[in-house]
């Protein structure tokens, strides 16, 4: 029973989502928004368990003074005060909102700045040329490359027009070539969830 | 109740509004599949899944984590349960549970989605008493980090620059964090096994990772662990339907380079 109520639940809710979805029917029912609607209130109950499961595993490396608790520390001052300010004053509160923006969002930002860096590094191992496909890399990217940049077409005229041409041909039609059949697979494994073929979701490797 | 100007049309007194065609794409499809399930169960000869060096890759990262005596790393990616990449992150990860568990090698396992953490954790459980060690099981190990983007990415540097894991799997729907824990899990010498189906990060996963699987090899993954003929029954049905599609791409071009106005494909899409 502990697999297979799980398995009824996940094949007659898969059931609901494409019947709403083909279906006349499914759609002046509704039934799809219900559905949504049901994992909009779980994930409240949902991230209140989040926030139990960092409460357990950093309580723990505090107690036990694990190497670096002090920063389970301040990980767990910083989420209880957070979450009983913004339960006093709601999200849009005014000490709420400026700790968001002016402290989470800047952090976000400038962890995403540091893309730039690594993408660097990364196209540094991959355009050493070591392997025919690396060669054929590395001559794509730099006519890629130059061809967006201005000094592309000042060197050479039509340099970004064909640096355009690459993007837009060879590699829009390999992106939807990778697209239609990933949309493919993700079918099949949406049927064999619906069909109970595949139960990894609910513990357990499928054969092996 | 919807109101009555908003209220949906129906094709043929059954269909919603422009799904005929999706529905018989999908019936033809399931038909396929069902086709091949059929052979499969019968014992008759269904064609082999071709050889994925990332997937075979596995267990060799796995051992090479057990002898250097370092944990292995695996991340179901940022997108929520019902992302059908997650969903096939989740089969991957009772499968490298099971093995850490055999090898006895410590998985950290860290999420962004508070329901995907709910999910992995079970599978972990089960995965480690399948292989007949719960006892070394550490459910501090199946983490959650946080709902945002980059403090998730933040996390997952972290534990990687404290408990330096040997091997790194990313198997799901990634975003901008791919680059950075990619990159992250090169200077600390990982083996690295990155497989998703996001376009836009592929060339991160090829440039960083050391194997990857690409688009549907993903989905294509359980079946292929398994053997299960069943499952290789599944995969084998979606080839199909790949080539199927594939024809109508090409006969679809051909038409419509003869004759725009009447091609019976755009016809058929336009009316259902």
């Amino acid at each position: 029973m502990r697999k297979e109520l799980p398995l009824l639940l996940t094949t007659v809710f898969g059931l609901i989502v494409v019947f709403s979805k083909w279906f006349y029917l499914g759609e002046v029912w509704g039934l799809h928004d219900i559905a949504e609607s049901w994992v909009l209130i779980s994930q409240g109950f949902a991230v209140a368990i989040g926030a139990a499961s960092l409460t357990r595993i950093h309580g723990r490396n505090i107690q036990r003074r694990r190497e670096d608790w002090p920063y389970s520390l301040v990980l767990l001052v910083c989420m209880y005060f957070y979450i009983i300010l913004t339960l006093y004053q709601t999200v849009e509160g005014t000490e709420a909102r400026w700790i968001y923006d002016a402290y989470i969002t800047p952090v976000g930002s400038a962890l995403f700045g540091t893309i730039a860096f690594y993408i660097t590094s990364a196209a540094y191992r991959v355009f050493r040329v070591r392997t025919r496909e690396a060669t054929v890399l590395m001559i794509f990217a730099v006519v890629t490359m130059l061809g967006m940049a201005p000094i592309g077409d000042v060197m050479i005229s039509g340099w970004g027009d064909l640096a355009r041409w690459l993007q837009d041909v060879p590699v829009g039609a390999v992106t939807r070539g990778i697209l239609i059949a990933g949309y493919i697979g993700a079918l099949a494994t949406g049927m064999r969830i619906v069909l109970g073929l595949e139960r990894a979701h609910l513990g357990g490797f499928t054969g092996g | 109740m919807l109101a009555e100007n908003d209220a949906p049309t129906a094709t043929w007194g059954i269909f919603a509004d422009g799904e005929v065609a999706n529905f018989l794409f999908a019936a033809i499809f399931i038909g396929l599949i069902y086709y091949m399930i059929s052979r499969a169960r019968a014992g008759m000869p269904i064609p082999e899944i071709r050889k994925m060096a990332g997937l075979d890759a596995l267990d060799e990262a796995i051992g090479r984590a057990t002898e250097m005596g370092r944990p292995v790393h695996y991340s179901p990616g940022i997108s929520p349960v019902d992302n059908a990449q997650t969903i096939a992150a989740f089969a991957m990860l009772s499968y490298v549970a099971k093995t850490c568990a055999q090898y006895d090698t410590r998985l950290i396992q860290t999420n962004r989605n508070i329901f995907v953490h709910a999910v992995n954790e079970e599978i972990v459980k089960q995965a480690y008493l399948e292989a007949g060690r719960p006892d070394a099981h550490n459910p501090d190990d199946v983490r959650w980090i946080s709902q945002f983007q980059f403090a998730y990415t933040a996390g997952v540097i972290g534990i990687f620059a404290r408990e330096r894991p040997a091997a790194n799997i990313m198997y799901g729907s990634f975003f901008a964090e791919s680059m950075l824990i990619l990159e992250v899990g090169d200077m600390i010498g990982a083996v690295q096994i990155g497989a998703t189906a996001q376009t836009a990060q592929l060339p991160f996963f090829m440039a960083a990772a050391d194997y990857t699987l690409i688009g549907e090899e993903m989905y294509a993954a359980s079946a292929y662990m398994s053997r299960e003929p069943v499952l290789r029954g599944t995969v084998v049905g979606q080839d199909l339907a790949r080539i199927i599609i594939f024809a109508i791409i090409v006969i679809g071009t051909i038409v419509q380079h003869i004759d725009p106005e009447e091609n019976p494909f755009t016809w058929f899409l336009r009316e259902f």
